[in-house]
């Protein structure tokens, strides 16, 4: 007689528990998928340079350790043996070294131009314009051995058409600090 | 009876089923194999990252490089095949590396590695905006000349990433067996 | 209760005799697939098959000259040079030729990598490409001091194909197993005559 009572008690409570279990799955299997895919998302966000840090003309900002600031973007017109309607760009950054640990922070180091429909040129090995010693590129610098406090020039070179010089913007992507870069307005914007 | 005929049926519709599950099922190979954008000589053909058109194709017994300044001709147990083709990067600045030559029994033919890249080999370096001419140069066996593809892509393990194949179409072949056009000597230090 | 000791006893009995014929019967395949067979001395002026390749032995000289199809040769040494004719018999151009002939490990030392030249423009190691016979150069620099050998031995590997490797389901030639011995002579220059068939 109790036993008999005891096991429908038992089985209204197996039934609840069972009815619960079922809703909590509507919770565990997209926590599951999130934590699966955890990784994976943030591999691809920090393998690309997706969103802008805007620094305004003139402005300096903390980036990898470092304080970047674009010092001068210029064509240089009158080049022989280029590709039709194409322009060199040079960028130029001042960079004051703060974290010195540059093998790390500046690894996978990018420069590039951007332009207004979102186009962006990478550094080209075709136009090498004669440069001082003291002027280096992202990716020598990580090897300079530069000290907490230095200032460090940087060049990069870009050939980009004559077309896409009225909007371009030089932009700056270390791994780091992926997805962000810096985005650097021009002087007339 | 009916009762047993019918379990028998519905285990061999199962068993069929599995198998037929097993056969079809894609392998890893195919799954992350590249994803092919064809077109045909002259077309544009849009991949992922780059549009490439090959502009023409031709024959030759032997070629004229330059290495280190001095003129030397590359001769061939095949014949040779010079394409030009015409690169434009899509987004952003990008590099294209590989290229192939597959004749029409399946054979592939990679780019020479008897020239280098400053005779204007792969790999190439494209900007956006700036469409860039290339050759890629084959050595072949003449029966692989005609209704060939051409297979383009930006790495060489371009999984999940597009390769452009390109059909290159019929190709007359002359009384020698080689294709009908084969020139004895093209100078590959032309510009192109 | 007895009986039912006794069935299990039995089932017991069953299952150690089929593990036991099991093991024994895989012993025994084991053994077989190990064992060693000599391989085969292949004549020199035969035409071999490795799988990828169909190589037909030229020559095989010993040379003081410092440029041997270009290779980049210590000045003042001797080179073991093999020619030969390889053709490439699988669908796509490859390269995979640096493990097809190993010289006997008393003439060169294992750790000596050879250059292997396309003889007909000096092209360092290039890819070889399907159905296309070339002139190959395999040249070895031997140890200063060392005295040229009379005869070079070579064991000839053969790689199988898969249509999927079992890491990653793609096509491939694995699985090196030696399949002959080539015992070519080493003439004394660049002059020596190519085998005939």
């Amino acid at each position: 007689m109790t036993a008999r009572v005891l096991d429908r008690e038992s089985g209204r409570s197996e039934q609840k528990w069972g009815r619960r279990s079922l809703w909590s799955l509507l919770l565990l299997v997209p926590l599951a998928l999130a934590i699966e895919a955890y990784d994976s998302v943030k591999a691809l966000l920090s393998d690309d340079d997706l969103f802008p840090r805007r620094v305004a003309w003139g402005e300096t900002a903390r980036f990898g350790g470092s304080d970047w600031k674009l010092t001068d973007l210029r064509g240089a017109f009158g080049m022989s043996n280029l590709p039709p309607d194409s322009v060199p760009v040079l960028a130029d950054f001042q960079v004051k070294i703060g974290n010195p640990d540059l093998q790390n922070l500046w690894l996978g180091c990018r420069i590039m131009l951007i332009d207004k429909d979102g186009r962006r040129w990478s550094p080209t090995s075709i136009v090498s314009l004669k440069t001082t010693d003291n002027v280096q590129t992202c990716i020598s610098a990580i090897f300079s051995g530069a000290k907490s406090g230095d200032t460090l020039n940087l060049r990069e070179t870009f050939l980009v058409p004559k077309e896409a010089t009225k909007t371009i913007q030089p932009a700056v992507g270390v791994a780091s600090e992926r997805p962000h870069f810096l985005l650097f307005q021009l002087e007339k914007d | 009876m009916t009762r047993k005929l019918a379990n028998i049926i519905l285990l061999f519709v199962a068993v069929s089923l599995c198998y037929g599950l097993q056969v079809s099922k894609p392998r890893y190979g195919d799954l992350i194999g590249p994803i092919p954008s064809r077109g045909r000589l002259g077309d544009t053909v849009v991949g992922r990252s780059f549009e490439v058109r090959v502009e023409k194709v031709k024959f030759a017994h032997n070629l004229k490089v330059d290495r280190f300044g001095e003129a030397k001709i590359l001769t061939t147990g095949g014949v040779w095949a010079v394409v030009t083709v015409e690169f434009a990067a899509r987004a952003q600045s990008m590099t294209v590396a590989v290229a192939s030559w597959r004749g029409p029994t399946g054979l592939t033919y990679d780019q020479t590695e008897r020239l280098s890249f400053t005779d204007g080999l792969l790999p190439v370096a494209v900007d956006p905006g700036l469409p860039k001419k290339a050759r890629l140069i084959f050595e072949m066996r003449p029966a692989e000349a005609s209704n060939a593809n051409l297979l383009i892509s930006e790495k060489l393990m371009s999984a999940l990433d597009s390769q452009a194949e390109i059909s290159l179409g019929p190709v007359a072949t002359g009384s020698d067996g080689l294709p009908a056009g084969t020139v004895e000597m093209l100078d590959m230090t032309q510009p192109i | 209760m007895l009986e039912n000791a006794g069935s299990r006893l039995k089932a017991w009995l069953m299952a150690g005799i089929g593990t036991a014929a099991a093991i024994a019967v895989a012993g025994v395949m084991g053994a077989f697939g190990a064992r060693h067979e000599p391989v085969p001395v292949l004549a020199p002026a035969s035409r071999i098959e490795t799988g990828q390749w169909l190589l037909r032995p030229l020559k095989a000289y010993v040379t003081a000259e410092k440029n041997v199809y270009g290779a980049p040769l210590k000045s003042g040494g001797k080179a073991l040079v093999l020619e030969l004719e390889m053709t490439n018999r699988t669908a796509k151009s490859t390269k995979d030729y640096f493990e097809v002939l190993q010289p006997n490990p008393a003439i060169i030392d294992p750790a000596t990598k050879p250059f292997i030249v396309l003889t007909r423009d000096s092209t360092l190691s290039p890819e070889l490409h399907p159905g296309m016979p070339e002139r190959m150069a395999y040249i070895w620099q031997l140890s200063d001091g060392a005295a040229p050998p009379a005869s070079l031995d070579l064991t000839i590997i053969h790689k199988t194909y898969k249509q999927r490797d079992n890491l990653y389901g793609l096509p491939g030639w694995f699985n090196p197993t030696p399949i002959g011995v080539l015992m070519l002579p080493v003439g004394s220059g660049p002059d020596t005559a190519d085998i005939q068939p």
